[in-house]
């Protein structure tokens, strides 16, 4: 919050300082969320295409995605928008993780970084537990034509769950499922990722290295790449599960 | 801690705060915390009965969606990654690039899925869901039976 100098604007770009302020390491973490945005960005465009193009055939979120762990009902939304909360959660213990940082805090920064280790891990198993009822499918199914090779041509068949040729949501529409995988997948992975760099970053913070650097910054990098993560489930959120 | 072997001043060192202004950051922190739950209990309790007011699909419920999201997407940049703090050559070295590189997608989405929804525009790979459809059709009869969309096809092949 402190920023003890200001910039002075007309000796800024004039060299032997950084016009923005901050350490190489931060600028380019920043420059990387940027183009990891757009590849996200270009996810979700591809995703709102295919679901402008197929809108008559798309399958509402709320029907699909009703399953909550040891309830037997189907309470539409319900998991998802724990799973939202878990990983807005641990944004706020990583922020507080970064802020203890600041001061120094080290007993304070493992503390608020193990909570977060904790929510990120707790987030992959959800949506591991997501994709296991999406692909497994309903007991009833729904009624499709499969292409079969051996005869050569379409048979109607009872459709069970989903793989990336066909679904039982949207039996017309393999891309509703595609679209699953692969944007809650690559999300998914940035999570995964996100809780092993933490780790790692945990066990520097215990090994005392950033104590004896003297400052705290590699928690701030990894928790703004944590917090990126974060940014981009609000979106999934919205885009697959809300509208 | 020049990394570099330059005499850069030691940036790492400018964000440490003192135990006062770690208490201001951590209010500011919390309260946005706050504000992001009710949001998020918001849209999801609108979610939910969507459905039975026959919300759902309809384009105000979408656009008030999208921007609580965004609402949510600023807090998160602003405090949580502290863009807000920055200075403001460094704002705009991440925003601009950003909005200009991803308005030209959502233009480019906007324009070419309206252009490639319209049944005239299809391709050749559409001739496969549409055979889906019709094999549906020929099974159940009524039961799945095709969208005004495949019925434009038919008279296109």
């Amino acid at each position: 919050m402190s920023h003890s100098t200001e910039i002075d604007s007309k000796h800024a770009w004039d060299g032997g300082q950084s016009p923005f302020r901050l350490s190489y390491g931060k600028i380019m973490m920043w420059f990387f969320l940027v183009s990891d945005a757009l590849t996200f960005g270009g996810l979700l465009c591809a995703y709102g295409f295919f679901r402008h193009k197929y809108a008559a055939d798309w399958p509402k979120a709320e029907d699909v995605f009703t399953h909550f762990p040891f309830v037997e009902q189907h309470i539409p939304l319900a998991y998802v928008g724990l799973m939202t909360f878990i990983l807005i959660m641990s944004s706020v213990t990583m922020v507080l993780a970064v802020e203890a940082g600041h001061r120094k805090d080290k007993k304070k920064v493992i503390v608020w970084m193990f909570w977060t280790i904790v929510g990120g891990a707790t987030f992959v198993l959800s949506q591991a537990w997501e994709w296991y009822h999406f692909i497994v499918g309903t007991e009833h199914g729904a009624v499709g034509s499969v292409w079969d090779p051996e005869l050569g041509k379409y048979v109607t068949q009872t459709i069970y769950g989903a793989n990336m040729t066909i679904n039982e949501y949207a039996v017309a529409v393999p891309q509703f499922a595609n679209c699953f995988f692969f944007i809650t997948g690559f999300h998914g992975f940035h999570v995964f990722s996100g809780v092993v760099i933490n780790f790692i970053i945990f066990l520097n913070v215990i090994n005392n290295t950033y104590e004896k650097r003297g400052h705290y910054e590699m928690v701030e990098k990894v928790g703004l790449y944590w917090h990126f993560v974060d940014l981009v489930w609000v979106f999934v959120f919205t885009f697959f599960y809300l509208l | 801690m020049s990394e570099f072997n330059d005499d850069y001043p030691a940036y790492e060192f400018m964000s440490q705060h003192s135990e006062e202004d770690g208490k201001k950051a951590r209010r500011t922190l919390w309260n946005v915390f706050w504000v992001m739950l009710i949001i998020t209990l918001v849209e999801l309790v609108i979610g939910f009965m969507a459905p039975g007011q026959g919300w759902s699909g309809t384009t105000w419920l979408k656009f008030f969606f999208i921007t609580l999201t965004i609402a949510k997407a600023a807090a998160i940049v602003w405090w949580f990654m502290h863009l807000g703090h920055e200075v403001s050559y460094f704002k705009y070295v991440i925003l601009i690039p950003y909005t200009l590189l991803i308005g030209y997608a959502i233009f480019i989405l906007l324009v070419e899925g309206t252009y490639f929804g319209k049944p005239e525009n299809h391709t050749r790979v559409e001739s496969t869901f549409v055979q889906q459809k019709k094999n549906l059709e020929a099974a159940h009869g009524a039961h799945g039976a095709a969208h005004s969309d495949a019925h434009a096809e038919e008279g296109h092949h």
